[in-house]
């Protein structure tokens, strides 16, 4: 019964859209409403007001900042709710994410061996090309394609791969649960005090013309999307490290020992 | 509206990985293959001219498919 309407509510929507094929306008079709008002705006006026030659970036970090803010803090909160949700703690110590049936062979220093990820290789090589390339992104995102999201889950991933290739070594960057949910936290801040400066400068929030520092009007808007982006990218991988901190510290899973 | 030819071969792949998720019995098999969609809606993006997105996509489906993997060990594998 359930396959049934699984395949009749599949069928539907695969309808649907080519029921109304006329009304959607084609990609880039110039005569389309968005095409006529808004993107002809910005195409026109988005490199000399922002001085960003990533139209994109401009869009995001400098028309419609504000949307940006509330989108970090909407990321703040998910990590925070996965933190309400997974509230029981089982009460088990040195927590492996090898299963079981890897962790038997060891090596002569009682480290496990693991048959599938060669370690070397994901620390050495790996890890920081991850972390060059993130960084990269974060203050090349203005020019090229890229980003704060696109950064901080980047340095995210960079911190999943250590927990997840080496878990018992005592590590030399740990992000405990309670710091990374109050860094989670400082990303918003950063964001939030960027428009704050703004406004003390004699400007609107997030108005970065207005940034109270003596120089140009093309390095202040560099300054302010740099700054913003900075917060982003705090903001999204500490969020994700407090989510995968929930994960490991707070879910039973079935091979554990108690 | 027009669809490319390009665009029309991923959209396809795009639904029989869906249906593979769907009717699929193990859950392992449905979270790789939901790695994959992500892989493939990252090629989808590329030619609809969104590189932002697409490389967001790229990045958000590894990190997910992690979490997916590691929160399928507290659960039974496969499906009754």
């Amino acid at each position: 019964m359930k396959k049934k309407l699984t395949v009749l509510a599949i069928a539907l929507i695969l309808t649907l859209p080519f029921t109304f094929l006329d009304i959607l306008p084609s990609i880039g079709d110039v005569n389309s409403a968005p095409n006529k008002h808004v993107s002809a705006y910005y195409i026109e006026n988005a490199i000399s007001e922002c001085n960003s030659p990533n139209m994109v970036t401009a869009v995001i970090v400098d028309y419609r900042a504000f949307d940006t803010l509330l989108e970090t803090t909407v990321m703040f909160l998910a990590g925070a709710v996965v933190l309400l949700v997974l509230a029981r703690k089982p009460s088990i110590k040195n927590r492996i994410v090898i299963p079981k049936s890897k962790r038997m062979h060891k090596d002569k220093s009682g480290n496990p061996i693991y048959k599938t990820v060669n370690k070397d290789v994901m620390i050495t090589v790996i890890q920081p090309l991850i972390l060059v390339y993130a960084v990269y992104v974060l203050f090349h995102g203005e020019v090229s394609l890229g980003g704060g999201f696109q950064a901080g889950a980047l340095i995210a991933m960079a911190y999943i791969l250590d927990v997840l290739v080496i878990p018992d070594k005592k590590s030399v960057f740990v992000l405990p649960k309670k710091n990374s949910v109050a860094l989670a936290g400082l990303g918003p801040f950063i964001y939030t005090l960027t428009g704050i400066i703004c406004l003390i400068g004699g400007g609107m929030f997030l108005e970065y013309a207005k940034l109270p520092f003596p120089v140009h009007t093309a390095e202040l808007h560099s300054i302010g999307i740099l700054a913003v982006e900075v917060g982003v990218t705090i903001g999204v991988a500490a969020t994700i490290i407090t989510i995968l901190n929930a994960i490991m510290e707070r879910v039973t899973f079935d091979d554990d020992n108690y | 509206m027009q669809i490319l030819l390009v665009e029309a071969v991923l959209l396809l792949i795009l639904i029989g990985i869906t249906l593979s998720i769907i009717f699929g019995k193990d859950l392992m098999t449905a979270v790789i293959t939901y790695c994959g969609f992500s892989f493939i809606t990252m090629f989808l993006y590329i030619v609809m001219g969104a590189p932002d997105v697409a490389f967001t996509e790229a990045v958000i489906g590894v990190i997910s498919t992690i979490y997916f993997i590691m929160m399928l060990r507290s659960i039974d594998r496969r499906c009754k």
